[in-house]
């Protein structure tokens, strides 16, 4: 019931038999994307290869040298390597459906047109996206502190023992994604607010006329017409829980015992206390790797069958 | 065609890349900066600093251009902690630097050995006055040949803070406690009798740890830069902590706002900490006035040290520099003077590492805080007498290490030598560097 | 014209126009039984999001050794005008505030047009070194920014951009994450919309102008507030490039009032709640975008 709305939404471009249209494309594509495409080169292709670069080289007590593939053999025999990548793929497979599903419940609420003080609702639901990281880590820390903490006096309220959060292993854990899920669902929010805004009505009423319920509407038009908007929320959550650095820098430094440690507070370590910049470029690379295999995945899942 | 021109600008970008290239890595390149201790200074600098330390080369930067007048001093907020994020990468680019950075004590090493060719050597116009500084900042902020990269500024002495009403009310005399044993004791009366827990230390950094090696003399690599913790005196620290947190002692917390709690809570009897937190007891708990006293550090056996260092800092010279002797004058016109370094005890609390400012009046005065016990003099009393202790390159990484080692012993309540054995080996294996005795 | 009757079409509307339908007393109550635990459920989202915002705004009424102690405090003091008498002493807090927002103001602008159009030429036209492009575009968002700093810090200082606005905002201008969310914006954009612009002439930059941009307001109303928050909240490349105490943003600012034994936490919290002022009231002026009727005033003319 939704096939025929959406088969002219697809760009004409991708549409088979259509060379003509899409050559006379071409030349404005181009344009579009000029200002973009020479920003990235300009800016970021000396970075990146010498981020890259530097991973052949280590460097110690002032003096680099070339060690080839050495950096890179190095991460399989690191013990923290696979300790961080086990921390952020616990975050990616707990954390990241958690937040999106909340994220797409609480836009798809927010964008019911009975709901009253919807604006306050929305402006409530961001505001942990807008916090200063100075705030959030003061913030955090009282009211996930053992003795007093806000978070364990409510606890205590319904009898629960104070649980020592941040120096526990587990719970760390627990609170590093909760922190984050509280800081990043409004965002997400947002973006999947702008996306419902383009689903045209006429699906709705269509849907309607076909019987669907409100849970059928919901499955079957607004999550497949949410796809693109979905599938840059995951993508994107998907690189933050891969890059996780901030929340657990301020919250935990990756302890206690690097329950909390992530690929890029380690990588941080590496380069910025230890100053072995070639391993720590090593380490960037490896992450480029996994993130771009993930994604194709999820890319791929993603897709709409046709 | 064009993808062609598209590249055109990637390509020129490339080139200059392998150009910059050269560049990384400390800028090893350029011959190195001697200083002539005699030469005459002009021009402008700028002092890259933070908090109360800035405040105070601001001041002293004033009267620097009043006596050396075509001088200009420019003096940075740019931070605590952060800051090491300017300078590591200012360090790792070989530009950007200003003339004069402010490093802690417990960094120094770090850069110093990293960046072998990333700071002037201060000794030709300091050197002279080796004598006259804490002898541990001395060593801990130069070079393996004894050049000295950082200047010392102020001292991070360790004394034991008590809260004297909770020892009147369990009936012990400060003035008794000599060993570590004698606190535990202490403190087991005290929980009995107030209630209120012995010390407050944040168990995952392992920086109370390492306090502990430093007062007996060791860091975590001895002179061959051999791995030491699994030392009798390693193991010792460790139990000692494992033995306070067994007997309900200890209270474990998070961060800075976390110490400053717990001793506004009144969950800490005693604080082994430096000089300085004597600032943040009068900044941050002014309603403790009159509840604490200091003694010195107690030592793990009678007549051993009783004292150690906690953080403090001091000034370095970047190879890059544009006017290092001007850096290095004002460096040693701020720091290598008694009533400077004591006016800055006077107003900014940064305690002086230069001995002979240590005999000014001001550190004899009672401390109205501390009922009246001239506290400054016990800190300046102990300042000569910190064990120097040697770093390597791999500090960093094995402070990590060993950090979680403390938390093993300490709140998983593994054993202390195990957990210390475990950690030299993995410290081992990531340095490749050999355990000292084995 | 055409263009004006497809677009009624797909007018965006908020969801479910079922509950506009009149409905008899019945319904109303049924409907007010299934919406009360909505309601209820929004309430306790905004709770728990809002909390931590009222406790900063506690603690920007307390000096800083009230805030540490057993219990917190939780109703405001009387520390408000000392708090921001000494925030502006000690980090010239207005000076600051109006560099971030110029910052922002011209980042925003310039990086959404730059989003926007890579974001549509992406998803909507097909030419040589699309994939490319686009693979570019995600390994930027993929390689952690911890080890671009250095080289990017190197090309700074050798172009002398250091301490200058520029090197804060030039860099990052082509947002990887802006162009990413335009171009999932723009791909399930309806064509016919376009098709209808092509036979009545129009150039395919009018095209996007009058027809394209309008309908996208709600994507691009997101990508507004996102990229006007990554910049706001920005602090390791403006610390990297800033070194004059006047030129800070708002983050670098705050950050130095962190200090080795004492840390102004009142003045920290105040600080950081004026700062998400401006974020507060740029969302409720771009998240009207959201609300159904959009297209109004978007195709006279």
């Amino acid at each position: 019931m939704v096939a025929s709305p959406l088969a002219g939404r697809r760009p004409a471009t991708k549409e088979s038999g259509r060379r003509t249209l899409a050559r006379r494309l071409q030349r404005p594509g181009v344009w579009f994307v000029l200002p973009a495409a020479l920003l990235l080169v300009i800016f970021f292709t000396y970075p990146l290869v010498t981020s890259l670069w530097q991973s052949f080289f280590a460097t110690s007590g002032g003096v680099t040298s070339w060690v080839g593939l050495e950096q890179y053999a190095r991460l399989f025999a690191d013990p923290l390597i696979g300790k961080s990548l086990a921390n952020a793929a616990l975050i990616l497979i707990v954390q990241v459906p958690l937040m999106i599903a909340l994220a797409v419940g609480l836009a798809y609420l927010l964008n019911q047109s009975w709901l009253r003080f919807r604006g306050g609702f929305r402006l409530f639901a961001f505001l942990p996206a807008v916090t200063t990281l100075v705030a959030y880590a003061v913030v955090f820390r009282v009211m996930l502190a053992t003795d007093g903490g806000a978070v364990n006096q409510v606890f205590a309220v319904f009898g629960v023992e104070p649980v020592d959060w941040l120096n526990n292993e587990w719970w760390a854990r627990v609170a590093l994604i909760a922190a984050i899920t509280w800081r990043w669902t409004g965002y997400n929010m947002v973006i999947i607010l702008a996306g419902l805004q383009s689903i045209p009505a006429e699906l709705y009423e269509a849907a309607r006329i076909d019987g669907a319920g409100r849970w059928q509407i919901f499955t079957r038009i607004v999550i497949p017409q949410l796809r693109p908007v979905l599938i840059f929320t995951t993508v994107t959550s998907t690189i933050g829980a891969l890059q996780l650095f901030d929340e657990n820098y301020i919250l935990t430094e990756g302890g206690p015992n690097d329950a909390t440690l992530t690929p890029v507070l380690y990588l941080y370590k590496v380069g910025f206390r230890q100053f072995d910049f070639g391993y720590a470029s090593a380490i960037a690379w490896l992450l480029v790797v996994l993130t771009a295999v993930i994604a194709i995945i999820q890319f791929r899942l993603m897709r709409e069958k046709k | 065609m064009r993808s062609r021109t598209l590249l055109l600008p990637a390509a020129s970008l490339a080139a200059a890349a392998l150009l910059a290239g050269c560049a990384m890595g400390g800028g090893s390149s350029a011959a190195p900066v001697v200083l002539d201790p005699d030469a005459k200074v002009s021009d402008e600098i700028t002092v890259w600093s933070w908090d109360v330390a800035a405040t105070a080369l601001e001041r002293l930067g004033a009267e620097f251009e009043a006596d050396h007048p075509g001088t200009t001093v420019n003096v940075v907020d740019v931070g605590y902690d952060n800051a090491y994020d300017k300078l590591s990468v200012g360090l790792q680019a070989g530009s950007g630097l200003p003339d004069v950075v402010t490093i802690e004590t417990d960094r120094a090493p770090g850069y110093i050995n990293e960046f072998p060719a990333g700071f002037v050597d201060l000794t030709p116009v300091l050197g002279d006055a080796e004598a006259d500084f804490d002898p541990f900042k001395w060593s801990a902020q130069s070079d393996a040949d004894g050049a000295l990269k950082v200047a010392p500024w102020d001292s991070g002495t360790v004394g034991l803070f008590f809260r004297s009403d909770y020892f009147v009310d369990a009936g012990i005399d400060p003035a008794a406690i000599e060993t570590w044993d004698d606190v535990v004791s202490a403190g087991e009366t005290i929980k009995q009798t107030t209630g209120h827990t012995l010390l407050s230390l944040d168990v995952a950094t392992g920086a109370g740890f390492q306090m502990l090696l430093q007062q007996q003399g060791q860091g975590l690599f001895d002179d061959e830069g051999d791995i030491t913790i699994t030392s009798p005196e390693a193991v010792e620290a460790l139990t000692l902590l494992q033995t306070m947190n067994e007997k309900g002692l200890l209270k474990n917390v998070k961060g800075w706002d976390g110490r400053v709690t717990s001793a506004k809570d009144g969950d800490s009897a005693v604080t082994p900490e430096a000089v300085w937190w004597i600032g943040t007891l009068l900044g941050d708990a002014p309603e403790l006035s009159g509840t604490y006293g200091v003694t010195e550090l107690p030592a793990f056996e009678i007549g051993g040290v009783r004292t150690s260092n906690s953080g403090g800092s001091g000034l370095a010279v970047p190879a890059q520099a544009e006017n290092p002797q001007l850096a290095a004058a004002f460096v040693e016109y701020a720091l290598a003077d008694a009533d400077r370094q004591a006016s800055m005890m006077e107003h900014e609390g940064l305690f002086p590492s230069y001995l002979p400012a240590l005999q000014g009046d001001y550190f004899h005065e009672p401390q109205e805080y501390f009922g009246g016990q001239p506290v400054y003099e016990l800190f300046a009393e102990q300042t000569a007498n910190i064990p120097p202790i040697t770093f390597t390159t791999d500090n960093a990484e094995a402070s990590d290490i060993v950090a979680n080692a403390v938390v093993a012993a300490v709140l998983n309540g593994a054993d202390p030598e195990s957990a210390l054995q475990d950690a030299a080996e993995q410290i081992a294996t990531a340095t490749g560097r050999e355990i000292a005795g084995e | 014209m055409s263009v004006t009757s497809t677009l009624t079409s797909v007018n965006p509307r908020t969801t479910d126009a079922r509950d506009s339908r009149p409905a008899g007393a019945g319904p109303a109550l049924r409907r007010g039984i299934l919406r009360a635990p909505v309601y209820l459920l929004l309430a306790v989202t905004s709770v728990l999001a809002v909390v931590p915002f009222l406790w900063m705004v506690v603690a920007s009424t307390h000096p800083t050794s009230e805030l540490f102690g057993t219990p917190l405090p939780v109703l405001p003091g009387g520390e408000l005008w000392a708090n921001l008498a000494r925030l502006q002493e000690s980090v010239n807090f207005s000076q600051v505030m109006l560099n971030s927002l110029g910052i922002a103001v011209i980042y925003t602008v310039f990086s959404s047009i730059v989003s926007i159009m890579c974001g549509y030429g992406l998803a909507t036209y097909r030419f040589r070194g699309r994939g490319i492009l686009l693979g570019v575009v995600l390994v930027t968002m993929m390689i952690p920014m911890q080890v671009l700093l250095v080289p990017l810090f190197q090309m700074m200082a050798s172009a002398g951009w250091i301490d200058s606005y520029q090197a804060v905002i030039l860099p990052f201008l082509a947002n990887a994450f802006g162009i990413f969310l335009m171009r999932q914006g723009f791909l399930d954009f309806p064509v016919s919309l376009i098709e209808a612009a092509r036979i009545d002439g129009a150039s395919e930059f009018r095209t996007f102008y009058r027809i394209v941009l309008p309908v996208a307001r709600p994507q691009i109303a997101a990508l507004v507030i996102y990229t006007f928050i990554s910049q706001w909240n920005a602090f390791i490349w403006p610390l990297l490039m800033l070194n004059t105490e006047d030129r800070y943003t708002v983050p670098v600012a705050l950050n130095t009032m962190i200090g080795m034994s004492r840390v102004d936490y009142s003045g920290l919290m105040l600080g950081s709640l004026l700062a998400t002022l401006p974020l507060m009231l740029l969302f409720l002026v771009f998240q009207k975008q959201f609300v159904s009727g959009l297209l109004g005033g978007a195709v006279k003319g």
